[in-house]
């Protein structure tokens, strides 16, 4: 009986561990995940597939264009947003190490590793997929048409993946995979924030008055790129649906000769850097240096340290250290700044006090979910260095929320001044706006705080992953309920004003200043509700982490 | 000294029973180590010594029974009885991205040590002792496995607790450092600190434990001295490997060793 292959062994051990992750978790957490998948991927997806055919339809003449432009599109995401994933399975990984010192082919190593390296790359091809195929069926393309697009599409996936192994076996030469990937993550971040301005900017574009779509812009600009290999796919496809067989054929080809040079010269370069140990071996202990420490310098007795200004101090020693961390909170800091550059422009501008309102709220829950949310599992295995301490987990929870609460404050009160004057609000407006700054700040930053501890996974090796399914929807949910009622209580409190003095309009009511008093009452109790909201969040928390021991038995 | 003797218990485990789901990982564990001993506890992988000394320091709650540190319940106060214990797991919890001086820093504040020169000072020379000092700015994270014990045990000495609870001290560390811990351990002892030595190197053990207990399969097999061990055991003479095998009952090495070679020739 003949032993299976090195490349059959790798790969079946591979779908092995995948088919654990997925079905040896918490049943819950697997559904939760399974349907917000499935939710997002269909919205996503459907949304696309949409547009395509509405495209394909009433842009016959435009179909090359448009699949150019697509296809660009696909190729540049996956640069961008699947490279952390490629170098991760390729580069990075201590399971790596036992692969190279067993007596396996590289090449075995390197196909086997590429399927999982091209995980990211597919994802977004599939939701892109659905875009292509709404062409076809708008422009009522022949049936051949689907298959074909799906070979170029996958053939697509394998090009861009072998290019950034490419790549990445140039840059593993200077620089330590580890730190490539930790930058290459930022970088696909950065990239998420400037889709999402776009897609704010062209929402604004399609329902604002100037708004009017023109394919003029679109063909200009595929026009100098229409020579790129990430055009070719379209062109084939485009063929197709014009009935060209000819040169239908000879795109694909060439689409297909395309993705297998550079495969194979991945595959050649990826050899002589395993051999040459970069990647997974080489210059790691770089990252973990600095400049030489300075002197110790003896000061006089200052009285029993803080543990609270000690864990703060840790954080944000760790923080600034930790390129990861960096490249994580460098979008959460862009997006806010982009947002106000984006929308600070001439007739894009969100107006009315309701409108800032609702910026701030939006903006207290982004920062608070990036730097909060993380900020207890991200102790990691120090965590229980922590439970050791003779401290409460109500002081571990209290330094936690004193540490993440003022960066999330600055930029929210500092977001806040710039959304009020661009929107050439007055200036009680201004203080009533940074009141609720500083209240939202304040709540989001204790729920996100909480949520973290509810269900932190302190084995996760990346922050994104190190709060649970639970603790995630429990920060949601707590987060959304902590708006309503404080954006509620803000509006009784703004329109209660005016009704005592009888200087607002509210509809059938009328106005008195009994009805005033009593909206102010209840903005009150909306307050008092908000307050006992968070007070919950932190008190489960607290007596979560006393009873913890999940990953503490296991690590 | 034994129980018997009158010293003071500083570690106790009282029937301390410990499951996860359906597995019994500790199953009504109870030992004293009075003050000032060095009190081995030993056992195979998986035995239960890890899963105990956690209940013991209060990381993992017991699903039955009670951990005394100095006749303080740590579970009915914690804080009292953490603050006279300091633990080093076999992977010591340090922070990758602190240097060591930083991460003594740390753990002095947590358990609120007075700041000033003579913490300062006591960190450095601490640093010194364990060839730490010329590290000077590089980060934890870039510590060998060695070093990171080494740190780890720093940061229990930087502030001299009463109880040591040590899970595989030596492991990792190179010949000079793992006598330099020996000697410091029976230097503590020596000065009333209690150490209980969670261990599966026999020699250590045996070279500084006056008493032992043996743990296997979550339960207690044996405690006592040397000799107490050997009449336990019928073993006249035997060290402390030979009793261990002997009361742990797994089968004789040399047998499975020839079975094994058979199987391959």
């Amino acid at each position: 009986m003949s032993r299976p292959g090195a490349l059959w062994v790798i790969l079946r051990s591979q779908l092995v561990a995948q088919r654990n992750r997925l079905f040896k978790r918490n049943r819950a957490g697997l559904i939760a995940v399974t349907l917000v998948t499935l939710l997002f991927g269909g919205f996503a997806a459907g949304g696309i597939f949409s547009v395509g055919a509405t495209a394909g339809h009433f842009l016959t003449s435009s179909v090359d264009p448009l699949l150019s432009a697509t296809v660009t599109a696909l190729s540049l995401l996956m640069l961008l947003l699947g490279f952390p994933t490629v170098i991760a399975s390729l580069f990075v990984g201590r399971d790596l190490l036992q692969l190279v010192v067993a007596p396996v082919r590289t090449r075995d190593i390197f196909f086997a590793r590429l399927l999982l390296a091209m995980n990211a790359n597919l994802l977004i091809s599939a939701i892109f997929a659905a875009g292509v195929v709404g062409v076809g069926i708008g422009a009522g393309a022949q049936p051949v048409y689907y298959p074909t697009a799906l070979l170029l599409i996958a053939a697509q996936v394998v090009a861009v993946t072998s290019l950034q192994a490419i790549l990445m076996t140039v840059i593993a030469r200077w620089v330590p995979a580890r730190l490539a990937r930790d930058v290459a993550a930022g970088v696909a971040g950065l990239t998420g924030v400037g889709l999402y301005l776009a897609w704010n900017l062209s929402l604004r574009q399609t329902f604002g008055r100037r708004g009017r779509p023109d394919v003029s812009s679109l063909t200009s600009f595929v026009r100098p790129i229409d020579w790129l290999p990430t055009t070719w796919p379209a062109h084939a496809l485009s063929a197709v649906v014009a009935g060209s067989i000819g040169t239908a054929l000879f795109w694909s080809l060439a689409t297909l000769a395309f993705a297998a040079v550079l495969l194979t010269m991945a595959g050649l370069l990826y050899e002589r850097t395993l051999l040459s140990g970069l990647g997974i071996f080489g210059g790691a202990a770089v990252v973990w240096r600095r400049r030489v420490e300075r002197p110790i310098r003896p000061g006089r007795a200052r009285g029993a340290g803080s543990p609270a200004l000690a864990i703060a101090r840790k954080d944000w020693l760790g923080f600034r250290r930790d390129v990861r961390r960096l490249t994580r909170l460098l979008p959460a800091v862009l997006l806010p700044l982009g947002w106000v550059v984006a929308f600070s422009q001439q007739g894009r501008i969100l107006s009315g006090f309701w409108s800032s309102v609702a910026l701030v709220t939006f903006l207290s829950i982004f920062m608070s979910s990036a730097l909060a949310l993380p900020s207890i599992p991200g102790e990691r295995r120090g965590f229980q260095l922590l439970r050791m301490a003779p401290l409460t987990m109500w002081q571990v929870l209290r330094a936690k929320v004193l540490t993440a609460l003022p960066p999330v404050l600055a930029i929210i009160l500092v977001f806040s001044a710039v959304v009020v004057l661009t929107g050439k609000d007055g200036p009680g407006q201004l203080l009533e706006l940074l009141i609720l700054g500083l209240w939202l700040a304040v709540g989001f930053v204790s729920i996100s705080v909480s949520g973290g501890a509810i269900d932190p996974r302190f084995d996760a090796t990346d922050d994104r992953r190190s709060v649970g399914v639970l603790g995630s929807l429990v920060s949601l949910a707590a987060s959304l309920a902590f708006s309503v009622l404080s954006i509620g209580a803000l509006a009784l409190f703004v329109f209660g004003a005016q009704a005592t003095t009888g200087t607002i309009d509210i509809g059938p009511i009328i106005s008195t200043p009994e009805l005033g008093v009593a909206m102010l009452g209840g903005g009150v109790m909306l307050v008092a509700a908000a307050g006992v909201l968070v007070g919950s969040a932190l008190w489960i928390a607290n007596a979560r982490l006393r009873s913890f021991e999940g990953t503490i038995a296991a690590t | 000294m034994t129980p018997l003797d009158g010293g003071v218990a500083a570690v106790e485990a009282r029937q301390l029973v410990k499951r996860f789901g359906v597995v019994t990982a500790v199953d009504g564990v109870s030992f004293q180590a009075m003050r000032g001993e060095i009190f081995g506890f030993l056992g195979a992988n998986g035995a239960g010594k890890t899963t105990t000394l956690r209940m013991l320091c209060g990381l993992l709650r017991p699903t039955s029974g009670t951990a005394l540190i100095d006749g303080i319940d740590i579970m009915a106060a914690p804080l009292a009885a953490k603050a006279r214990l300091g633990y080093l797991d076999e992977e010591p919890f340090v922070h990758p991205h602190l240097t060591g001086r930083e991460f003594l820093d740390f753990v002095a504040d947590l358990y609120r040590m007075p700041s000033g020169r003579q913490r300062e000072e006591r960190m450095a020379r601490l640093l010194n002792l364990f060839d730490l000092a010329d590290k000077n700015g590089e980060l934890i994270g870039g510590y060998s496995h060695g070093m990171r014990q080494k740190i780890g045990l720093a940061s229990l000495l930087i502030r001299e607790p009463s109880v040591l609870l040590l899970d595989e001290p030596t492991n990792g560390l190179d010949p000079r450092s793992a006598r330099l811990v020996k000697d410091l351990l029976e230097e503590l002892a020596a000065r009333g600190t209690t150490v209980l030595l969670s261990t599966h190197i026999l020699e250590v053990a045996q070279a500084l434990c006056r008493r032992v207990a043996i743990i296997d399969h979550g339960r207690i097999v044996a405690v006592g001295t040397m000799d107490e061990l050997r009449i336990l055991a019928g073993s006249e003479g035997a060290n402390l490997e030979d009793l261990f095998l002997k009361l742990t009952a797994g089968p004789e090495s040399r047998e499975m060793i020839e079975r094994l070679l058979e199987g391959a020739s």
